[in-house]
């Protein structure tokens, strides 16, 4: 617990509108948006400039106070719940886009830029920033960073570290810490901005990052296919990238997701469908046309039954199939568990029919849907988390889930980080010596362990 | 306090919608201004809960975060969980409210507002000679009040007399082939009486007969947001009882705000619904007259949607004014509310006032002469601030357009 002097030190540096310290306000950030319980920090401070995070830094590690970093708080995985209380430190204010260069395709931005506000800048100058998690539209940039956001253009563009170029921090020591840069090619020293990707705000603040832009696709073509069978409907994802085409989109809804989706929204899906796919290609019009045929005949040859999107207005009609995946699901009841199972992309059809086994076996309400085309699933429980006995069993599924998809050659997650959600999980995946490794890099620069501790379980 | 809670309790079937994703920060105009979670409405609800929940001990101390909403609703219209935002933030003042009371100006004023609108009615003529002698004229009608806390606004003169008195009873129409009920709401009755005089004649010209309330009765919703919901079951009561009895099939209203008092919320609260479809007067021209008007602006025209203009309707309204209002229409980039929320415009000025001005600066730098709105309280707050920035735009209804050209081309 901070005494008064310790908060006025605080308060000298930001002033007293910028730390909060008051119940009702530190509550508002004891959660994100993983379903756990709430954890109160101590104290909340909201830095204007870098400057101010240098002081912040050196007060915490004075008075040993463990700092998380937060953005908009959109994490799946618990990232930013304060479990060891301590500083929330805030980067919603260090939001400006400092530079977009059209010559050479980068954007230098702050931590707490809106990923929706530098994709909408960057498509202002004829440019393209690919990552577009679910939550575009809320999270930051620096959070897209800390836990490697992905999105549904990740299987032909990547994720948020195919973009990354630089990035500049502090460590815990307050030294200002520079990685990475604008160039295109870059191979001077450790690869700080690979160290940072996925790490959770665990080896230091991050403030402002360069980030990759490319051109943006001048031509698009969607359609939705429907299918009698969800295996067909995996395998048709399997043959389509083995046949060399990569579709910017490759997204898959099962029974109970599209038949949700309907009765919220009354777009016309088939609720007798098995699943559904949505396919898109961008690029040149000639290549997209060339591939668009190619993928029809492979959907039909599985037996899908193609609507293809002509105009602009169809097309937005076939994405809010997708779109509303998510939303229509958490109508349903009042805890949503959204998983993030990941596989390689040949064995998605063994984990849909592993997700839909636990399912029965645990009598739960889930349902399935996410970026088939690189391998990373959503299998979405429908709980309520007053309900303690369901809640084992929900607790047993999701051993059982991650535990296949590991099985299957996968990781625990595609793009929602580990935070505290999966911790328990890594040694799973990454084995004791990784665990260990993770270890002694955290301790060499955080020997206090102030940096998000308890995350990875680090 | 334990009823406190356990009533707060009662909250928790609605609370436990919210799946915590922040989809809110994106829609809320407070957030965008505050960057802090206590403001949007994923905070607010956690920490409702976290009172119930037994995290919070000091559950008045939440009134303050719960007062800071402007209940535009555009948490719910956008929440993709579906959370009730507005019946919950509702509740939760009200039962605050049982132990920190409103203060006894505050009261007062509710009672005046709510309870007598005769004499709020008696009082409007002196309002108007006061704002002559106690304001700056600014512009045209507009004015800047001399002294307190009013000496920061750019304010519409007051109606010398309310709409209501001036207009109040059955406008028949000739050749008349329905009626209609027209709640003018306080707004429109005090400060925008052109609005009511241009339904009646629209109306009245494509053979629509007007009833006009002679006492006009507050909807009830500067109560709820204040908290005090027992005041505000009074008014809709009481305006659904008076609605209810007349006999026709619609009530025509142009105040988007207090058709959602009085035929959304209203009935939640009450448990009493209107017998008549409430639709605001530009839809009703569209869906139910079915009729085009072919106004000709030779200024740059642009549109601010109301946050309480049902959602369904919200794109109608854009098309709507596309198909009336010929010229050079500007979409604007800030799509944003206007930041007025009635009382919450009285309570925190400064910060209502703040959300306006982002808009005013672009409808400044695209030297948009003319917003078209159709809610008086988005029409007050836009003036004010399209003044401060020194725009020469004007806020108008697009009602008074259609009646000048109805009227101009009778001759």
């Amino acid at each position: 617990m901070l005494n008064n002097a310790l908060i006025k030190k605080f308060e000298s540096i930001l002033g007293k509108n910028n730390c909060f310290t008051e119940p009702e306000d530190t509550m508002c950030y004891s959660y994100d948006a993983f379903s756990a319980e709430p954890v109160q920090p101590d104290i909340v401070v909201k830095p204007q400039n870098e400057e101010q995070i240098k002081y912040i830094i050196n007060i915490c590690k004075d008075e040993n106070i463990p700092i998380v970093t937060r953005g908009a708080g959109t994490n799946l995985s618990g990232g930013t719940v304060p479990v060891k209380k301590g500083c929330v430190l805030l980067t919603t204010c260090l939001n400006k886009i400092l530079e977009i260069n059209e010559n050479d395709m980068y954007a230098v931005v702050e931590a707490g830029v809106v990923t929706a506000n530098l994709a909408n800048a960057a498509i202002k100058k004829g440019l393209f920033y690919p990552p577009d998690p679910g939550s575009v539209n809320i999270s930051t940039i620096g959070g897209n960073v800390a836990e490697n956001a992905g999105g549904l253009r990740g299987l032909k563009y990547g994720v948020t570290k195919d973009y990354l170029m630089g990035v500049d921090f502090y460590d815990m020591d307050g030294n200002y810490v520079k990685g990475g840069g604008k160039t295109v090619k870059l191979v001077t020293g450790l690869n700080l901005p690979g160290l940072m990707i996925s790490s959770e705000g665990l080896l230091g603040i991050m403030t402002k990052f360069v980030l990759k832009l490319i051109p943006k696709p001048k031509f698009s073509k969607s359609m939705l296919v429907i299918y009698d069978d969800v295996i067909k409907a995996c395998e048709t994802v399997s043959e389509i990238i083995a046949a060399k085409i990569l579709p910017a989109t490759l997204e898959l809804l099962d029974s109970f997701t599209i038949k949700t989706v309907e009765e919220a929204t009354k777009i016309g899906l088939p609720t007798n469908a098995d699943a559904l796919l949505l396919i898109e290609l961008d690029g040149h019009e000639a290549q997209v046309l060339e591939d668009f045929e190619a993928v029809k005949d492979i959907c039909i040859k599985l037996g899908g039954n193609i609507k293809v999107a002509e105009t602009a207005q169809e097309r937005d009609k076939l994405w809010e199939a997708r779109r509303k995946a998510l939303s229509s699901l958490a109508r349903l009841k009042p805890t949503l568990i959204l998983e993030d199972a990941t596989v390689v992309r040949s064995k998605i059809p063994e984990m849909m029919k592993a997700i839909n086994d636990i399912k029965n076996k645990y009598n739960l309400v889930i349902g399935t849907f996410g970026h088939a085309g690189d391998g990373n699933l959503h299998p979405t429980i429908l709980t309520d988390k007053r309900d303690k006995e369901e809640m084992v069993r929900v607790e047993k599924a999701i051993d059982e889930i991650f535990a296949k998809a590991l099985e299957l050659d996968g990781t625990l997650s595609g793009e929602h980080g580990v935070g505290f959600a999966k911790a328990k999980y890594l040694e799973m995946e990454v084995g004791s010596g990784t665990i260990e490794y993770m270890k002694k890099l955290k301790k060499g620069v955080d020997p206090q362990n102030l940096l998000n501790p308890h995350k990875m379980g680090l | 306090m334990d009823e406190l809670i356990k009533e707060l309790k009662e909250l928790e079937e609605l609370v436990l919608q919210c799946m915590k994703c922040g989809t809110c920060q994106a829609h809320c105009p407070l957030y965008q201004k505050d960057l802090l979670e206590s403001t949007v409405a994923r905070g607010k609800i956690s920490l409702i809960e976290s009172v119930y929940e037994g995290r919070l001990e000091n559950a008045t101390k939440i009134l303050k975060h719960l007062d800071y909403c402007i209940l535009c609703g555009r948490c719910k219209e956008n929440c993709p969980s579906g959370v009730k935002t507005d019946e919950i933030f509702l509740k939760a003042k009200a039962v605050l409210r049982k132990i920190e009371k409103l203060p006894s100006w505050g009261k007062a004023i509710l009672k005046i507002v709510m309870e007598k609108p005769e004499l709020l009615a008696k009082i409007a003529p002196l309002m108007h000679i006061g704002m002559k002698f106690g304001a700056k004229r600014v512009k045209n009608d507009i004015f800047k009040p001399i002294l307190g806390s009013f000496s920061k606004r750019n304010v519409k003169q007051i109606a010398k007399k309310p709409f209501s008195k001036t207009h109040g009873g059955f406008h028949k129409a000739q050749n008349e082939k329905m009626e209609v009920y027209f709640y003018p709401g306080c707004a429109a009755n005090f400060i925008f009486p052109e609005w009511g005089e241009g339904i009646i004649s629209v109306l009245n010209h494509f053979g629509v007969s007007v009833y006009v309330p002679e006492v006009n009765k507050c909807c009830g919703i500067p109560a709820a947001t204040l908290g005090e919901l027992e005041t505000y079951k009074k008014m809709v009561n009481e305006n659904l009882d008076d609605i209810n009895k007349r006999d026709c099939e619609y009530v025509i209203t142009c105040c988007p705000t207090c058709q959602y008092a009085l035929s959304e919320m209203g009935p939640k609260v009450t448990e009493k619904s209107p017998n008549k479809h409430f639709y605001d007067i530009l839809m009703f021209l569209d869906e139910v007259l079915n009729v085009k008007f072919d106004v000709n602006l030779d200024e740059k025209f642009s549109l601010h949607t109301p946050c309480h203009y049902l959602s369904p309707k919200k794109a109608n309204l854009k098309k709507h004014l596309e198909e009336n209002i010929q010229g050079d229409f500007v979409v604007l980039e800030n799509q944003s509310c206007c930041g007025f929320g009635g009382t919450f415009n009285m309570k925190k000025y400064d910060d209502s006032k703040a959300v306006g001005m982002s808009k005013a600066e672009e409808v400044k730098s695209k030297n948009v002469k003319k917003i078209f709105t159709p809610c008086p309280g988005c029409a007050m707050q836009l003036t004010d601030a399209i003044v401060e920035v020194g725009s020469q735009a004007t806020v108008e209804h697009p009602i008074v357009y259609y009646a000048k050209e109805l009227k101009n081309n009778a001759f």
